[in-house]
């Protein structure tokens, strides 16, 4: 059995959990593995029913106050439980700020194997095998898991397209009753904080230059400026860049940022960390300027100049006046 | 307050990284190894939490002898000690591999408050050794930490965590505890030549997985849980069109292609 915990927020299903689902569902199809989706919380019925029409084998819900908010010792010793009753062969969820929290602690418990942020997987005879980025996404690294069954791994967001998750199932919905008495939740949610969007919101912009680290100083920053302005469109930047206080931190896209698809989009000196790229890669037009020929922000881009940005950019900048002109 | 803050070495982000004969790993033996970036904002917030509320902090790294060069740097910057890893059983650690030998360590060192890590190293990149070692020490944990509020009096802290979209979550836990500190936290500090000075007389001591109760069928490639099938360069999955020329050739073409082909300007 393949065994999904989905993720959710404010009754909803984050966009992660599709993902999830179309990647069990393709996995499960190849190894001949039913699937199940967990939802764990406090009143997640009404939400677990409306995973009904998606082609799952089952559905278990959990449902304790100690799992209202997530918390890692919450979901560690709930899931403990239902792994020693359901025997999974894989365990899967998101590589979000959940997943990634919780899940390599869950594996490390039981001293079974993690992988961080797959992007795929691949079936030789009856192993599987599991392919995670390396090196910032420069390379991928396919690793074959050790020993008997539950794996544990979470899938990297943007890896599987969640549009094409399957329906007309008729999952069964259970409920799993773990014994939450002798649970201690150490760590525990005291506040919420909203996003501070400010004064910035990259959404409606229909052009954005966005430029990264290898603009390499503050005022080299004048040069995503003058072609923004020349271009009448907006200033974004990657996380390094706000990282060293060259911008305030509302002009970040990316996953701790602002999600982006203007219809055009210039990626400078930006080589295109995955938390970069699930903010801006539906953009309908994307460019990339980059020295470095093998940068991961080539692989999403539709138009790319592999040179020095420094030498292309007021080039550029000068075509877009002169046609302004 | 005692904090333990790991330095990941890692292929200097200038390098040029290639594969290796085997297919499982980069060429390392020429490279030059820098502290994993993420690592140093770790130990600034070490540092600083030092500065507040007095103890030691005491930097750790496993590796051969570019492990010891990091460490270096890392008592540079201003750690009390450092503790070297030093096994050549060690190579080939998966996650697990490497956190069975920082909670060991730890225990061997008499244990801490607090342990520090950064939110992800710039290999392997999964962010999961310190949580990992969090369930080994049987501390609680949180990752992606963006501030850290210590009260050494109640044994607890606050830590505020960040989530996707802008979000972030304030959390209390007990100490001792692991962190996972995210990039941007504080604006980690240069090494000054005083600093680089006092390093070279600060203490160092170098552990073997003998020396921390490990065998060497636990640590390394033998104690890793998953085996590296194949290191690879993806293959590009969209189609970029690379426009060749000089700067101002190249600006030409694009602007041309956005105009007429993309229909976008």
């Amino acid at each position: 059995m393949i065994l999904i915990v989905t993720e959710h927020q404010d009754s909803k299903f984050k966009p992660i959990t599709s993902e999830l689902i179309v990647f069990a569902q393709r996995l499960g199809r190849d190894l001949e593995q039913p699937v199940t989706a967990v939802v764990m919380g406090s009143g997640v019925g009404d939400l677990a029913a409306g995973l009904g029409d998606r082609k799952l084998d089952r559905i278990i819900t959990i449902e304790d106050e100690n799992l209202a908010e997530y918390n890692p010792d919450g979901y560690v010793a709930a899931l403990r439980q239902l792994i020693e009753k359901e025997t999974p062969f894989l365990v899967l969820t998101g590589h979000t700020t959940v997943g990634y929290d919780y899940l390599p602690r869950l594996a490390a418990g039981l001293g079974r194997p993690f992988i961080g942020g797959s992007v795929d997987y691949e079936k030789q005879g009856d192993r599987l095998l599991l392919t995670r980025q390396i090196f910032n996404a420069k390379m991928n690294m396919r690793v074959s898991l050790r020993g008997e069954p539950p794996y544990f791994t979470t899938a990297a967001p943007g890896s599987f397209p969640g549009d094409e998750v399957e329906t007309g199932g008729t999952p069964r919905v259970e409920a799993f009753a773990a014994d939450m008495s002798g649970v201690e939740i150490r760590r525990k949610v005291v506040e919420r904080g909203e996003a501070e969007r400010g004064q910035v919101d990259l959404s409606t912009a229909p052009i954005i230059v966005s430029g990264g680290r290898g603009l390499k100083k503050k005022e080299n920053f004048s040069l995503i400026n003058d072609l923004a302005e020349a271009l009448g469109g907006a200033v974004g930047a990657s996380r390094p860049v706000v990282d060293a206080e060259w911008l305030p931190r509302e002009y970040q896209i990316g996953s701790s940022g602002q999600t982006v698809s203007p219809k055009l989009y210039f990626a400078i000196g930006i080589s295109g960390a995955i938390q970069h790229l699930v903010g801006m890669q539906s953009s309908r037009c994307i460019v990339a300027i980059n020295k470095d020929a093998d940068a991961p922000i080539f692989k999403v881009a539709h138009y790319g100049i592999v040179d020095d940005l420094f030498k292309v950019v007021p080039e550029i900048t000068k075509i877009v006046k002169a046609l302004n002109a | 307050m005692k904090i333990i803050s790991c330095m990941r070495p890692v292929p200097d982000p200038a390098s040029r990284l290639v594969i290796d004969e085997n297919k499982t790993w980069i060429k390392d033996k020429e490279l030059t190894f820098v502290a994993s970036e993420a690592d140093n904002y770790a130990l600034e917030e070490a540092l600083r939490l030092r500065e507040k509320h007095g103890g030691e902090v005491v930097v750790l790294s496993i590796g051969l002898a570019h492990a010891a060069r990091v460490l270096r740097s890392g008592l540079a910057m201003g750690a009390d000690r450092a503790i070297h890893l030093n096994d050549e059983n060690f190579a080939g650690s998966d996650e697990f591999a490497t956190a069975r030998v920082i909670a060991k360590a730890i225990e061997k060192d008499g244990g801490a408050d607090l342990l520090l890590t950064g939110v992800q190293s710039d290999d392997l990149g999964t962010g999961s050794t310190g949580v990992m070692a969090a369930e080994l020490l049987g501390w609680p944990h949180s990752t992606v930490v963006i501030a850290v509020d210590v009260d050494s009096e109640a044994a607890s802290m606050r830590v505020r965590r960040e989530l996707e979209g802008g979000l972030s979550e304030t959390v209390e836990m007990p100490l001792p505890g692991v962190l996972s500190v995210q990039f941007g936290i504080n604006q980690p500090r240069y090494a000054s030549l005083k600093g680089i000075m006092a390093a070279k007389k600060k203490e160092m001591k170098a552990w073997t997985a003998a020396d921390i109760g490990l065998a060497a069928e636990e640590v390394g490639e033998a104690g890793a849980r998953y085996d590296v099938d194949e290191v690879f360069v993806p293959a590009r999955k969209s189609h970029v069109e690379v426009l060749e020329g000089s700067p101002a050739e190249a600006a030409g073409k694009l602007i041309e292609k956005l105009r007429k082909e993309a229909k976008v300007l």
